[in-house]
C-alpha cells in the first residue's frame, strides 16, 4: 500500500514538473505580450527534434542543448519579425496568426525530417531504488533540474532589474514605454524567451515522448488549461495551476480511469473559466 | 442512379475528365492516407502500390487491360474523403477502389458505394465488415490473437493479460476478441482500461499494470499513444515482470519506441518487412532496389495495398469483369501468393498467415509464424 | 432591404445554376461546403458581430447531425417530423447556447479569450464522448444506416433543400445588419462598455448572437447528416472547429456571405490541391495567414474596398420619422445618495468612505484635484466598479453594485472622461443607438421603424443652432473632432432623457465657443426636465458659469460642499489647493 501510495507521489510530481515545464513557455508568452501562441506546441516539437538533428551531424547528444537553443531562437526570431509583431494588440488575429504558423511549422518538419516517429535514447537509462519503490534516474533528474530552475527564475523575476522591467511592462505598458524601457525589444526578447523555454521543453521531454510532427497539440492543450486555472501572467499562477491540473489529472487517471482524468481537466478548467475568469486575467 | 453519371463539367476544371481516354483500360483508385494522424504510412503505401501496378501489368493486367491507379487522399475527415473518392467513382469512372485508411472512412464509403463497385480494405481492423461488394483482407484481432496468445502461453508463460486499449472501436474490438481467446485456453484477465485516443501519459496505467499481477499486456493502441506507452513501460523497468504483445506494433511504431522500450515486445501481424520467406525477401528487395535504401520502411498497413491491388486484379480476372455481381460469384476462393504467403478469400475476409515477431533490441525478428489463418468473421 | 431581395435573389440564381452547368456531383460536393459555410456564418455571426470568437462551434454542428440521424432513423426518414425535429434540435442548441454565453459574459465588458477557451474545452470533451459511447454515437467508426431526409436523393434534389437553407439563412444575416439589432451589436464591438452605460445587458446581447449562430450551425449540421449518410466524431471536432473560424476568417467574418464564401472557396481548393498536391495543407495555411496579416477582414473586406474605391457607397436608407415610446430612464426612485462608500483597486485605496447627498434636482459640480476620485465615483455610481463596502442608494432604492447596464433603468445617463462614442458608426448610426437606448425592448429590435424614433431630447439638441451634429450624419464617429465628439457623446448620453446626468469633464478639449455652447445645454436641459445634473470639472470659471453648488473631493473622501465662494472660503480646501487655486 506504501508502495503504491509513493508511486502515486513520484508520478504526481513527475506530472506537474513536467507540466511546468511545457506551460512556461506559453505562459510567458501570454503573460507578457497577451498573445495566445497556437504555435507553442510546434516549438516544443521542433526543441524534440534538436536530438534528431544532432543525431544527423553526428554531434555529441549534448550538441543537442545549444542547437535546439540555435534552432528555436532562430525561428521565434524569425516568427516575431515576419508575424508576430504586427499582431501585439489584436488578440484573436494573433491567434489564428499563430495558428497558421504551427500548420506552417509542422508541415515544414514533416518535409525536413518526414512524417515517422522518432525515438530519442534515454540520456541516462535505468531506475533509480528509492527503498520501496524503484523510479526512472530520467525522470528523477529531470524533477530535481525543473524544481531548481523555477527557483532561480522566480529570484530573478522578483529581484533582477530585467524581472522589474518586465514586471513594470506588464502592468502597464505605457507607462513602461513613457520610462523609457524599450517595450518593443522587450517584446520580442518576451517572445523569444518564451519560445526557447518551449524548445527546451521537448528537448528535455523528448526521450520520454512520441516523436513526431504532431507531437505539438497534445502540449499546447495540457499548457493550456493548466494556465487557464492557474491565472496567467505571474509564476505563482503558473505553479498553482500546473499542481492543480497535473494533479488532479495524476489523481483521477490513477484512481478512476484516463479518460476521468482527461474529463476532469477539462471540466475544471470551464468551471474555472466561468467562476474564476479574473483569476486568469489578474492585472487587467 | 445513372442520372449520377451524366455530371461534371465546366465550372471547376472538371471539364478535362469528359474526354475519358479512348484506351481501354482499367483504373483502380487508390485510397492512402497523405494527410492526417495515419499520414505516416502514405508514402510505404504508395510505394508499393507502385510495385503490385508493375506487377499485374506484366501478368497481362485485368483482363488483357493495362490497369491504371488513381490515388486520392483518404488520411482527412470522412466526408472530404468520400468527396474525392465519389469523384473517382462518378467523374473518373474508376472501376474498383483499394482502400487503406481507418474505419470512419471505411464506413462512410460503404454507405456511398451500396455495393455497387468492388472495394477491398486492406489495413488491420477491428473486424466485422460484411458490406456487399466489400471485401476485406487486413488482419482481424481474432486473426492475429487465436494463434498467437496460446503460442505465447505455451512458450512464454504469458497467461494473466493485462489488457489496454484506445478507447474506440478497434481497440475495444481487439480487447473484446482477446478476452475470449484468453480464457479458452485457461488463462486470466487481471485487468482491462481504455484510454482516450490522443492519451501521452500513461504513468496511472502504468502503476496499474504493476499492481495486477499480470505477467503479459496486450497493447492495443494507436501510434502515438502506443509509442508513449511503450518508452513508459520500459523505464519503468516492466519489461522483466510482464512481455508486451501488440497487433498494431509495426515498423515505424517500434523505431519510435526505440531500443530500451522494446524488451520483450511483441507484434502478431500479416507482414512484416523482414519476413525470411523467398517471397517476402524478393519483395522487400525490390522495394527497396525501386525506392532506396531509406524509402518509407516496410510494414503490415502500408504492404497490405499490395495484397489489395493483387487482390483486386484476381478478382477481375477470375469473374471476367469489375462489374460488382460477377466479382461476387466468384470471389469465394480467389487466392494470391503474395509477400504474406497464401491468401484466399473465405466470405468476405481473407485466410492469411500470421507472423509473430520479438521486437527487443529495437527491430522485429519473427519467432512464429501461424499458416491460413481465418479471419474468424462469419458473414452470412 | 429591396439590396437584400437582389442579393438573395442573386445567390439563389447562381447557387441553381451549379448542378444545371456543372453536373450533380458537383453541386453534391458544393453542397457540403454551402453546409460548412453555414457553419462558418454562424462563426462569422458570433465573432464578427458579437466580437468573441468560439473555437468549439463543430459542437453545435455535429450534435445537431448526430440527432438528426437518430431522429431520421427512428422516423424511417419521414419529412414532417424530422423537419420538427430539426427544428427542435436547433433550438434546444441554442438555448444552451444562450445559457453559456448570458453566463460566461455576465458581469464583465470584454470578450477576452476566456470564452473562446471555454469553447475548446467543451468541444474536446463533446468529442471524446461521442467517440467512445459506440452504443449510442456508433463510435469512432459513426453513425449510419439512416435514410436521407424524406427520401431524398443526396446527389439530387437534397441540393435544392441546402440551397432554400443557405439562402434563407444569408437573407436574414444581411436582414440583421439592417435592423436595430444589427446596430447594436455592432455598437456592441465597437465600444462594449459604453453600450452598457446605454443601459444594453450586453452579455444578453451576445447571448443572443451566440445563440443564433448555433441555431443555424445547428441546421446545417441536422442537414449534413442526409447529406453524408453517416456522422463521425470528427463533425463534432475540435480540427472542425478551427477549419470553421478559419473559413470565416478568410472568406471575411464582417460580411454576411463571407464565410459561407470561404468555406466554399477553401472547399473547392482543397479539393482539388488534395488530390494533385500533398503539401495542400501549407497552401491553405499561407492563405489564411496572409489574411490575418495583410487583410484582417478577408476576402469580404477586400471586395468592399475595391467598391468603395469605384465609388459604391451603401445606399442611405431613410427612415420616416416616428414617435419614440417613453424611456424607461425618465423616472427615478429618489435623490442620489452615498454612504461611506469604500473602494479599492489592488493595493490602493480610491474611495475611503465617501459620503454624498445630491438633491432631487438642480446641477453639482464636483471638483478635486487628481486621483481625489471623482470619476471613480461615478464608476462607483454606474457601476463599472465594485464597492467594497458603503451603500448607494436611490431615494429608498439600494442601487450598491448594480451592474453597468442597470444604471440607466434606475434613471442614471453617464458621460465618459475620455469622450466615448462607437467609431466605425456613422453619427447617424450612434443618434439612432442614444433614441434606442432605455426605450427599445424586446422585437423593436427587430423593427426598422425603431431607426426613425424621435427621441425628444435628441431632437431638441440637434435642432438647437450651434450644435453641429447634424449635418454630419454619414461621417465616421470616430474620425470627429474633438468638441464635436463632446456633443455626440452628450447626445448618446441624454437620448434616453435620464434624470441623473452624470458629466465627466463635459468640456474638456473644447474652444471656448464650444464651452459656452455646452454649458447652455446642460443647463438647459436642467432647466427643461428638472433633473439632477453632476458636472466634474477642473475649470472654476465654468463652475462658476454653471452657477452651481461644489463638492470638493480629496482622497476619496467629501471635503467640502456649498456654493462656490463658500467653497472656496473653505481653509481646508485651499489647503488642498495651496497656490492651485484659479
Amino acid at each position: 500500500m506504501t508502495e503504491t501510495a509513493l508511486l502515486v507521489l513520484l508520478n504526481l510530481t513527475w506530472q506537474i514538473a513536467a507540466l511546468a515545464l511545457l506551460a512556461l513557455g506559453l505562459a510567458i508568452v501570454f503573460g507578457l505580450l497577451r498573445i495566445l501562441n497556437m504555435a507553442h506546441g510546434e516549438f516544443v516539437m521542433l526543441g524534440a527534434y534538436a536530438h534528431v538533428l544532432t543525431a544527423q551531424l553526428g554531434l555529441p547528444p549534448l550538441m543537442a542543448v545549444p542547437l535546439c537553443l540555435a534552432l528555436v531562437g532562430l525561428a521565434a526570431l524569425l516568427v516575431e519579425r515576419l508575424v508576430v509583431r504586427h499582431l501585439y494588440d489584436r488578440m484573436f488575429d494573433s491567434l489564428l496568426a499563430t495558428w497558421a504558423l504551427s500548420i506552417l511549422m509542422r508541415e515544414a518538419v514533416e518535409l525536413v525530417w518526414g512524417r515517422a516517429y522518432r525515438n530519442v535514447a534515454l540520456p541516462v537509462e535505468g531506475v533509480t531504488e528509492l527503498g520501496l519503490v524503484g523510479y526512472p534516474t530520467y525522470r528523477l533528474l529531470v524533477i530535481a533540474a525543473i524544481a531548481g530552475f523555477f527557483l532561480v527564475l522566480w529570484v530573478w523575476y522578483r529581484r533582477s532589474l530585467t524581472g522589474v522591467r518586465l514586471r513594470a511592462m506588464v502592468s502597464n505598458p505605457a507607462l513602461a514605454r513613457a520610462s523609457g524601457i524599450n517595450t518593443a525589444r522587450l517584446s520580442a526578447m518576451a517572445f523569444v524567451t518564451g519560445c526557447l523555454c518551449a524548445g527546451m521543453a521537448g528537448l528535455i521531454l523528448a526521450p520520454v515522448m512520441a516523436v513526431e510532427p504532431n507531437m505539438g497539440l497534445d502540449a499546447l492543450i495540457r499548457s493550456f488549461f493548466a494556465l487557464v486555472v492557474g491565472g496567467l501572467g505571474t509564476l505563482e499562477g503558473l505553479a498553482i495551476g500546473v499542481a492543480v491540473v497535473g494533479g488532479l489529472q495524476a489523481g483521477l487517471s490513477a484512481a478512476l480511469s484516463q479518460t476521468a482524468g482527461y474529463l476532469g481537466v477539462l471540466i475544471l478548467a470551464i468551471l474555472f473559466l466561468w467562476r474564476r475568469p479574473d483569476g486568469i486575467y489578474r492585472r487587467r | 442512379m445513372n442520372r449520377n453519371c451524366r455530371t461534371l463539367g465546366l465550372a471547376s476544371g472538371f471539364a478535362l475528365m469528359l474526354a475519358l481516354p479512348a484506351v481501354a483500360e482499367v483504373r483502380i483508385g487508390v485510397l492512402v492516407p497523405d494527410s492526417g494522424p495515419a499520414g505516416l504510412f502514405g508514402p510505404s503505401a504508395r510505394n508499393v502500390a507502385q510495385l503490385a501496378l508493375e506487377d499485374i501489368n506484366a501478368a497481362g493486367g485485368i483482363n488483357g487491360q493495362p490497369v491504371r491507379l488513381i490515388f486520392a487522399d483518404a488520411g482527412v475527415p470522412p466526408a472530404q474523403a468520400v468527396q474525392s473518392v465519389v469523384r473517382l467513382w462518378r467523374g473518373e469512372g474508376v472501376h474498383g477502389f483499394v482502400g487503406m485508411h481507418d474505419s470512419a472512412v471505411r464506413a462512410a464509403l460503404v454507405g456511398q458505394f451500396r455495393g455497387q463497385i468492388p472495394y477491398i480494405y486492406t489495413p488491420v481492423y477491428e473486424g466485422g465488415e460484411c458490406a456487399p461488394g466489400t471485401w476485406v483482407t487486413g488482419e482481424t484481432p481474432a486473426q492475429q490473437l487465436a494463434p498467437v496468445l496460446p503460442w505465447l502461453a505455451e512458450n512464454e508463460g504469458a497467461t494473466q493479460w493485462y489488457l489496454i486499449a484506445n478507447d474506440y472501436n478497434w481497440g475495444r474490438g481487439t480487447s473484446a476478441a482477446a478476452r475470449e481467446i484468453i480464457e479458452d485456453f485457461g488463462g486470466a484477465v487481471v485487468g482491462e482500461e481504455f484510454v482516450p485516443l490522443g492519451t501521452s501519459d500513461f504513468d496511472a496505467s502504468l502503476q496499474r499494470i504493476r499492481g495486477s499481477g499480470a505477467n503479459a499486456v496486450l497493447v492495443s493502441l494507436v501510434g502515438g499513444d502506443s509509442v508513449a506507452f511503450n518508452i513508459g513501460y520500459g523505464a519503468f523497468g516492466l519489461d522483466d515482470r510482464a512481455l508486451r504483445l501488440g497487433t498494431l506494433i509495426e515498423e515505424n511504431t517500434l523505431a519510435g519506441i526505440g531500443a530500451a522500450g522494446s524488451n520483450r515486445l511483441y507484434a502478431a501481424a500479416g507482414y512484416f518487412g523482414n519476413i525470411e520467406t523467398e517471397a517476402a525477401q524478393a519483395f522487400a528487395a525490390r522495394y527497396h532496389e525501386s525506392f532506396g535504401a531509406d524509402a518509407a520502411p516496410l510494414n503490415t498497413l502500408g504492404q497490405s495495398v499490395y495484397d489489395g491491388l493483387l487482390l483486386m486484379a484476381a478478382l477481375g480476372n477470375a469473374a471476367g469483369s469489375m462489374d460488382v455481381a460477377a466479382i461476387a460469384e466468384v470471389a469465394d476462393g480467389t487466392g494470391i501468393s503474395t509477400p504474406r504467403g497464401e491468401v484466399l478469400l473465405a466470405g468476405n475476409h481473407v485466410a492469411q498467415n500470421v507472423y509473430l515477431a520479438d521486437g527487443t533490441g529495437g527491430s522485429f525478428s519473427v519467432v512464429a509464424s501461424f499458416d491460413a489463418v481465418s479471419a474468424g468473421v462469419a458473414c452470412e | 432591404m429591396a439590396s437584400i431581395v437582389v442579393v438573395s435573389a442573386a445567390l439563389a440564381a447562381a447557387l441553381l445554376m451549379v448542378p444545371v452547368l456543372g453536373g450533380d456531383f458537383l453541386a453534391w460536393q458544393i453542397g457540403l461546403y454551402l453546409l460548412y459555410g453555414v457553419a462558418a456564418q454562424g462563426v462569422g455571426l458570433a465573432w464578427g458581430r458579437g466580437g468573441f470568437l468560439p473555437l468549439g462551434n463543430a459542437v453545435f454542428f455535429g450534435v445537431a447531425a448526430y440527432a438528426a440521424a437518430m431522429a431520421l432513423r427512428a422516423t424511417g426518414g419521414a419529412l414532417v417530423p424530422n423537419l420538427a425535429a430539426m427544428l427542435v434540435i436547433a433550438l434546444i442548441l441554442a438555448a444552451i447556447a444562450w445559457v453559456l454565453a448570458a453566463i460566461l459574459f455576465h458581469g464583465r465588458s470584454d470578450s477576452g479569450p476566456f470564452f473562446s477557451l471555454t469553447t475548446l474545452a467543451l468541444v474536446l470533451i463533446v468529442a471524446q464522448l461521442a467517440g467512445t459511447t459506440p452504443a449510442i454515437t456508433g463510435g469512432f467508426n459513426g453513425y449510419s444506416g439512416f435514410p436521407p431526409l424524406a427520401g431524398l436523393d443526396p446527389f439530387g434534389n437534397l441540393y435544392y433543400v441546402i440551397v432554400v437553407l443557405v439562402v434563407v439563412v444569408s437573407a436574414a444575416l444581411m436582414a440583421l445588419d439592417r435592423l436595430p439589432a444589427g446596430l447594436v451589436l455592432r455598437a456592441l464591438v465597437a465600444q462594449e462598455s459604453r453600450l452598457q452605460v446605454l443601459g444594453f445587458a450586453t452579455n444578453r446581447v451576445k447571448a443572443w448572437a451566440f445563440a443564433g449562430a448555433a441555431f443555424i450551425t445547428a441546421l446545417a449540421g441536422a442537414l449534413y447528416a442526409s447529406h453524408q449518410g453517416i456522422v463521425t466524431p470528427q463533425a463534432t471536432g475540435f480540427v472542425f472547429s478551427a477549419e470553421l473560424v478559419i473559413w470565416a476568417a478568410v472568406g471575411g467574418r464582417l460580411h454576411p456571405l463571407g464565410p459561407l464564401f470561404g468555406a466554399v472557396a477553401i472547399g473547392l481548393l482543397s479539393a482539388e490541391l488534395r488530390d494533385t498536391l500533398p503539401w495542400w495543407e501549407v497552401v491553405v495555411a499561407l492563405i489564411f495567414l496572409v489574411v490575418v496579416l495583410m487583410a484582417p477582414g478577408g476576402a469580404a473586406e477586400l471586395v468592399a474596398r475595391g467598391a468603395r474605391r469605384l465609388g459604391w457607397r451603401r445606399p442611405i436608407t431613410q427612415h420616416s420619422p416616428g414617435p419614440a415610446p417613453p424611456s424607461r430612464a425618465e423616472s427615478v426612485a429618489g435623490a442620489l445618495q452615498l454612504h461611506d462608500v469604500r473602494l479599492g483597486a489592488g493595493s490602493v485605496q480610491i474611495l475611503r468612505g465617501l459620503n454624498v447627498a445630491c438633491p432631487q434636482s438642480g446641477i453639482l459640480c464636483v471638483i478635486g484635484p487628481n486621483g481625489a476620485g471623482k470619476t471613480t465615483m461615478l464608476k462607483a455610481i454606474t457601476g463599472a466598479m465594485r464597492v467594497q463596502s458603503g451603500h448607494i442608494r436611490l431615494g429608498d432604492q439600494d442601487i450598491t453594485n448594480a451592474p453597468p447596464h442597470a444604471a440607466l433603468g434606475n434613471g442614471i445617463g453617464r458621460k465618459f472622461q475620455i469622450p466615448t462614442v462607437f467609431a466605425g458608426l456613422s453619427v447617424t448610426e450612434n443618434l439612432q443607438l442614444a433614441a434606442l437606448a432605455g426605450r427599445a425592448r424586446g422585437v423593436d429590435f427587430l423593427k426598422p421603424s425603431a431607426f426613425g424614433w424621435q427621441a425628444e431630447p435628441l431632437v431638441r439638441l440637434l435642432a438647437h443652432p450651434g450644435v453641429p451634429l447634424a449635418g454630419l450624419g454619414t461621417l465616421d464617429a470616430g474620425a470627429l473632432p474633438q468638441g464635436h465628439r463632446q456633443m455626440l457623446e452628450l447626445a448618446l448620453t441624454v437620448g434616453a432623457a435620464p434624470r441623473i446626468l452624470l458629466l465627466d469633464e463635459p468640456t474638456a478639449g473644447m474652444s471656448p465657443e464650444e464651452t459656452v455652447l455646452m454649458v447652455a445645454l446642460i443647463r438647459a436641459y436642467q432647466a427643461r426636465t428638472g433633473a439632477f445634473v453632476l458636472v466634474i470639472e477642473h475649470d472654476m470659471a465654468l463652475v462658476a458659469a454653471l452657477q452651481a453648488r461644489v463638492l470638493v473631493l480629496h482622497q476619496g473622501c467629501a471635503l467640502a460642499e456649498g456654493t462656490l465662494n463658500a467653497v472656496r472660503a473653505d481653509p481646508a480646501v485651499a489647503a488642498v489647493y495651496a497656490g492651485g487655486a484659479k
